[in-house]
């Protein structure tokens, strides 16, 4: 049996991998830009996660895609959408969040989960890229600034400033015509990160606003969005450590509990193991002949496992 | 099949090509309750009026972009000629959107005879089923002065038996798409239910007779994952790509509550007695049928008849199709949202537009209702 999972996200602008060990922990990671051609993204992202785990893609017992290229994926033995995925990962980030905001790429997404990390209900925007990642990226290029930049401008911003269009071509003609009115870049990129916090407010209002709120996807690395999107909410976000992986790690979780369900007869707990070795030295003590030395006996010197190690049989003996 | 997608696909089309075989007149139809046993009777094709796959175009300058694609798609076909082969209109007033088009198409074609059918909205008031009785007598007048010929009581009797066969013959269609295993997808049954709306009915049964006998004998359908039921759409065909998108992610559709679906073959008219008296009883019916949230009746729920649907469907869930600015529809979907999160039943709801669809993202959204119904399946 295979002792890794991987999950990929398979965004519009990033890929995602992540590689989880049986455990559920995780081994390793990537976060690669998808380029020109989102494929080799997406290649790059998964080498880069099995050659930091010292893996290759045979090592892997299960892999599952999410996001937008998620059916292009041929490593990947199932996909499940982003939605799925990302309340998954975000819950096993934040194991008590109950409310998950994303926003990625070209969509973004509220989702509010159970306490098992399933998806009870969700919105998306359905019609244009309005309070998303690309609408940052237009309007970075628009105000001649660095993507990355722009959250910390914006957080200087002093006067408040309205960008009512969400449409991002007519939200870049308001934007230049706020700079050549003469408001300041802080101000007017101010004015963009609240308009994305609205409209990130009305798809929490279809959903239902409770928390704790987590924050997903690559936007959530904006320190702009964030305190927009807190200021509109009026509660406290949570954000994960690596907020881009939460997909992939979603995808990973799935892929692991799947892997596990079918390869339950491989798999025992520890205290079980050690039960049965103690099991099996005890009815070996009792056979005729036998040199009251079992040859299956525990030695004390030895090192024990790990707790909540899984560890597979040898084939030999799952078969008996 | 391929006659009942033909005439599915080009209603007008239809219409044309049987004027010019019969000789006969043609009356086109707002949805919903249009008695078409009557026109059948009066010798004419009673068809229903069909949105258009079309963009809007003139039509713009007549209906502001908020009515609903239906009633915008009708005013456009007016304005732009494609309803030369109708002579005569028909218009209800199910909702002020349905008004203010055949306000926009009377004053389009001013040269193409006009009726209007006003039907009571009360349901269950003591004087209900003789207003109605009176609204379909009048109906009868006019058409028998449109045609210029009375209609007999023998011929109703007999367009009504006619009529009242195509419907149980789609009846029986539904009854084994309950099953799972039915091998008519959802376009297919759309095909079905909207050509018994435009084509010759005798035509229609035919043809009807010959598929059911065929559908029968057919292997069953692969049953896919999830079994749901869709509802809403109360005037205009949910357009097939959406259809066929939804079977795509997993889904077996087991039943529906659509007016192109089970809304419109749900109730036969009673075929003995007073034919206008058994009009006005089948109109009453209907709406126990099938609840329309147009209509007003105090002892029926459509949230509680949708749920039992899904129970004698054994329904996993439900994907709500609702038409843009369908103002009886957003009227009364918080009651059916209540209802189905106070049951516990999964429920997607889906906006469509008339055009400019963003059906990638709409699949995201539906396969992720699908991952949720299983998981809670699982659960």
């Amino acid at each position: 049996m295979k002792q890794h999972v991987m999950g990929v996200d398979f965004g519009s602008t990033t890929a995602k991998t992540v590689i989880l060990n049986l455990a559920g922990n995780i081994v390793a990671h990537s976060v690669a830009h998808m380029g020109a051609v989102s494929g080799n993204g997406v290649k790059h992202s998964m080498k880069e996660a099995l050659d930091l785990a010292g893996l290759a893609q045979s090592d892997i017992g299960r892999t599952v895609s999410t996001g937008y290229g998620r059916r292009m994926l041929d490593e990947a033995d199932r996909n499940y959408t982003e939605i799925t995925c990302h309340a998954r990962g975000a819950v096993a980030m934040v194991p008590d969040a109950r409310l998950v905001i994303d926003i990625g790429g070209q969509d973004s997404k509220v989702i509010s989960v159970d306490s098992n990390g399933l998806v009870a209900q969700f919105a998306m925007n359905d019609r244009c890229a309005a309070g998303t990642g690309k609408f940052l990226e237009v309007l970075a290029r628009a105000m001649e600034i660095e993507l990355e930049e722009m959250g910390a401008v914006a957080l200087q911003a002093a006067q408040k400033l309205k960008i009512s269009s969400m449409c991002a071509t007519f939200a870049e003609t308001e934007v230049i015509s706020l700079l050549a009115e003469g408001h300041s870049k802080p101000d007017v990129l101010g004015a963009v990160h609240k308009a994305i916090a609205t409209r990130t407010l009305g798809l929490v209002g279809r959903v239902g606003k409770k928390g704790p709120v987590v924050m997903t996807g690559g936007v959530a690395r904006n320190p702009a969005a964030v305190h927009y999107i807190q200021e509109e909410l009026q509660m406290p976000l949570v954000l994960p450590q690596s907020p881009q992986i939460a997909g992939a790690l979603g995808a990973a979780l799935i892929g692991l509990d799947d892997y596990r369900a079918e390869n339950r007869h491989l798999l025992i707990s520890d205290q079980e193991d050690m039960a049965h070795e103690e099991q099996m030295a005890a009815d070996k003590a009792c056979i005729p002949g036998c040199r009251g030395v079992p040859e299956f006996a525990v030695d004390p010197r030895e090192k024990q496992p790990v707790a909540g190690k899984a560890k597979a049989h040898a084939s030999t003996e799952s078969h008996a | 099949m391929q006659r009942f997608a033909a005439a599915a696909h080009d209603p007008l089309g239809y219409a044309k090509a049987w004027k010019e075989r019969t000789g006969r007149k043609v009356i086109g139809s707002f949805p919903m309750n249009f008695p078409g046993e009557l026109a059948h009777a009066a010798d004419t094709l009673p068809m229903i009026l069909q949105e258009s796959e079309d963009p809007i175009t003139l039509g713009h300058g007549l209906l502001f972009p908020f009515y609903c694609g239906y009633t915008r798609s009708m005013v456009d076909q007016a304005v732009r000629g494609d309803f030369g082969v109708l002579d005569a209109i028909m218009f209800g007033d199910h909702c002020v959107q349905l008004l203010g088009a055949a306000d926009a198409i009377r004053m389009q074609l001013p040269d193409t005879r006009v009726i209007f059918f006003q039907l009571i909205s009360s349901m269950c008031d003591p004087w209900t089923q003789g207003r109605s009785e009176e609204s379909f007598s009048k109906l009868k007048a006019e058409l028998e002065d449109f045609t210029g010929a009375p209609v007999a009581d023998a011929a109703l009797h007999a367009s009504i038996r006619l009529f009242n066969r195509n419907r149980g013959l789609i009846r029986r269609l539904y009854q084994m798409r309950k099953t799972g295993a039915a091998p008519l997808g959802s376009v297919e049954m759309q095909h079905v239910v909207k050509s018994s709306m435009v084509m010759d009915k005798a035509e229609h049964t035919q043809l009807l007779e010959a598929l059911i006998e065929q559908v029968e004998n057919a292997p069953a359908a692969a049953a896919r994952t999830v079994r749901l039921h869709l509802s809403g759409h109360f005037c205009q065909a949910p357009k097939p790509e959406v259809l066929t998108m939804i079977e795509e992610c997993g889904v077996t559709v087991v039943g529906d509550d659509l007016y192109h679906g089970f809304r419109y073959i749900s109730t036969d008219v009673p075929e003995e007695g007073d034919p206008i008296q058994g009009l006005a009883r089948w109109y009453l019916d209907r709406n126990t049928g099938v609840p329309c949230p147009t209509r007003v009746q105090n002892n029926v729920d459509w949230d509680a008849y949708l749920l039992n649907a899904i129970r004698e469907e054994r329904a996993q869930g439900m994907i709500v199709l609702m038409a843009k600015f369908c103002e009886p529809h957003m009227y009364y979907y918080p009651e059916v949202k209540e209802a189905f999160e106070k049951a516990g039943v999964p429920h997607l709801l889906i906006e469509t537009e008339h055009e400019s669809m963003a059906l990638e993202s709409l699949k995201t959204r539906v396969e992720t209702f699908v991952e949720v119904v299983k998981h809670r399946q699982a659960a």
